[in-house]
């Protein structure tokens, strides 16, 4: 049901703070003795399709008729006599979302076809990050922020941590969100009219091809076949779309698409291929990686006060996507990349997320002193306090670097804090030893993500 | 439930070349009304507007599509089951108009054949010293069964116009207004008779 007012459908569909609730809500009701015949149904509509062969038309209509059926079931029980409508939506969301974890392994990327289509787009994308620039697609200078893409990036890499269709679909509703919100800051700073479309499918189009989750072709199906379809509505409705249609260009991508000679485009998608060969036989595999790493880290940080429990399966599950990421276009090193999000930006962002962090208390454990006051301190504690110290600012002033702020220490950004840990010595020993390592990642490969973020800090543009 | 009166939701999109003011015609329109508000971080891709035609409460969910050439073959996947389009050209700009003409072309071939169309002649500030000649674009619009607005989103002129008339050729909207068609009042076999005709009607609580 389309609700009118104000927050609308899509409004709701952002917060997932409300998805435990509802869930716990629904098993809840579930264990009522008066439940028992709904406990049946459920149980005997998910036994149906244990042997079946998946068949993704039918599977996807039984799922929707019987999501209906069972909503307006759950309206005429006296389990929900007296209810508000938000406690009965809560109630067809804990219902799908327990439907569809149940019937996960059955109907999600169940045909071959399926199957060969997220091979296909997953391999199509791993070439074009190769060298697919933010120009190519009609983003204005105004608003390139490729550092905070990343965090776009990561939003829609979380989709396969999840099995309920609006699970997924709040990945991307919070990857768009990300850009939305990127593209208002970059218009306010640089006087440029509001975004619309035109500057918010291209930028969701390169966080895609960036992103390159896998299996993302099945999981645009799963959602359009087994999100019920009336709350695949409004807001959610339009940037579920948007997915879509970016995926729609980037199957039919070609030189055109790119504002590029076609033989040029051809030649392109070549030398990537090579490339990536190139990489999987393991000569220069090693070689992008730890740049990589480097980048999810300086983001999992960030998140890790958020999602303590999710950040280390993210970046497991996509390692292999994120080490193709490489930008081998030399003209982006001189654009100016102003806009960006400034540490003090990210500070405050940090600080929004902690204050909602239920395990608020958990993200400090690492940090022994924060709560100590001068009188509990010894003389034995100077050592490690000082450790920490060194530590901290190391940490701090490498993360600075890393997300582009122009420090002025010699320290390269490429230091991700475990190596910190390990190299005891002064700054200036580690800053040598990186750039070295830095210098040969570039003869190798020609450039790599970790590249793009010292252009960036070469160009003296930067914006903090 | 039923006494309330229902409210109908159209979809409607904005199609138009890149840089010929779609963005700022919308938000100069859902804006107007909530201009007591600070709407700053508010996205203009998808917005909602509420409004009321001859006692009709009728909400737009309005969506933006990108107008670059690149994305041109992308425009199906927004417009195939929508209720209306406004289409946006740029009253100096010619080859703008000739973007127009392309998306009336296709809209009548893939979209629903009851979309309502209007094109609004954008940015009419600009020329605000020359005379501007749309007796072309007029006779077009004529030939597909539209209108042509003269707009800016600049000055505000002719936006509340060319929205409110989109939603005022709908057909639904054409048949509560002209008709008293009130679905949800029918008997139900009646109503299945009429099919989707009715599931347009979407009640508010």
């Amino acid at each position: 049901m389309e609700n009118g007012g104000g927050g609308g459908g899509g409004g709701d569909a952002f917060g997932s703070s409300t998805a435990p609730l509802t869930w716990h809500d629904f098993l809840e009701r579930m264990r009522h003795p008066s439940a028992s015949d709904f406990v049946k149904s459920i149980k005997s509509f998910i036994t149906s399709f244990s042997n079946k062969a998946p068949d993704p038309e039918k599977d996807s209509a039984a799922a929707q008729e019987f999501l209906a059926n069972m909503e307006g079931a759950f309206r005429a029980h006296t389990l929900w006599a007296g209810s508000s409508e938000e406690e009965l939506e809560s109630a067809g969301e804990g219902l799908e979302k327990y439907i569809m974890t149940k019937l996960f392994n059955h109907v999600f990327a169940s045909v071959q076809e399926d199957a060969n289509g997220d091979e296909e787009l997953f391999e199509k994308m791993a070439l074009l990050q190769q060298f697919v620039r933010p120009e190519n697609l009609d983003v204005k200078k105004a608003f390139q922020n490729e550092t905070s893409w990343l965090l776009a990036q990561k939003e829609l890499q979380k989709i396969n941590m999840y099995k309920a269709p609006r699970d997924k679909l709040v990945c991307i509703l919070n990857c768009c969100k990300v850009i939305n919100n990127l593209l208002l800051n970059a218009s306010i700073t640089s006087n440029e009219n509001p975004p619309g479309a035109d500057e918010f499918l291209p930028v969701l189009i390169y966080v895609t091809i960036k992103a390159n989750p896998p299996q993302l072709h099945s999981n645009l199906l799963y959602i359009q076949r087994y999100r019920r379809q009336s709350r695949l509505v409004s807001e959610a409705a339009y940037f579920f779309t948007n997915i879509l249609s970016a995926e729609s260009f980037i199957w039919n991508i070609d030189g055109q698409a790119l504002s590029m000679e076609e033989a040029e485009f051809q030649k392109k998608m070549q030398s990537a291929r090579a490339h990536l060969m190139g990489l999987s036989t393991g000569t220069e595999g090693q070689k992008p990686e730890p740049s990589q790493d480097t980048m999810e880290r300086g983001l999992g940080l960030m998140k890790a006060s958020r999602e303590p429990d999710n950040t280390a399966s993210v970046e497991g599950q996509h390692a292999p996507s994120q080490s193709y990421v490489i930008n081998q276009d030399v003209d982006g090193k001189d654009k100016p990349l102003a806009n960006r999000l400034s540490i003090s930006d990210l500070e405050k962002k940090g600080t929004a997320d902690l204050l909602k962090d239920e395990n608020i208390s958990r993200c400090f454990q690492d940090y022994p002193f924060l709560f100590a006051s001068a009188g509990d301190l010894t003389v034995d504690d100077v050592e490690s306090l000082l450790n920490c110290y060194k530590q901290l600012v190391l940490r701090y002033v490498a993360l600075s670097r890393g997300l582009g702020s122009n420090g002025s220490l010699p320290l390269p950004n490429t230091q991700t804090p475990s190596r910190l840990q390990t190299v005891k010595n002064s700054a200036h020993v580690v800053g040598t030893e990186m750039k070295n390592e830095y210098g040969e990642v570039r003869r190798k490969t020609g450039s790599s993500t970790e590249d793009l973020v010292l252009q960036m800090d070469d160009t003296g543009e930067i914006s903090s | 439930m039923s006494s309330r009166p229902p409210n109908l939701t159209f979809k409607l999109v904005l199609l138009g070349d890149g840089r010929v003011g779609k963005t700022s015609l919308v938000l100069r329109y859902v804006n107007n009304v909530f201009s007591e508000k600070q709407e700053a971080t508010v996205q203009a891709f998808y917005l909602k507007k509420h409004l009321v035609i001859e006692g009709v409460p009728v909400t737009l969910s309005i969506w933006d599509t990108a107008g670059q050439e690149r994305f041109h073959a992308l425009g199906p996947i927004y417009y195939r089951d929508a209720d209306a389009a406004l289409l946006v050209y740029d009253i100096t700009d010619n080859d703008t108009f000739l973007r127009v003409r392309k998306w009336v072309k296709e809209l009548q071939q893939m979209a629903s054949k009851d979309i309502v169309m209007a094109i609004a002649a954008n940015k009419s500030d600009l020329v605000r010293s020359k005379k501007y000649d749309i007796q072309e674009a007029e006779s077009y619009a004529a030939t597909i069964g539209s209108k042509i607005f003269v707009t800016s989103a600049k000055s505000g002129t002719g936006v509340d116009e060319v929205f409110i008339d989109i939603t005022t050729h709908n057909r639904y909207v054409l048949l509560y207004t002209t008709h008293c068609f009130r679905p949800h009042t029918l008997w139900s076999p009646v109503k299945a008779s009429l099919g989707s005709l009715c599931e347009r009607v979407v009640f508010t609580d």
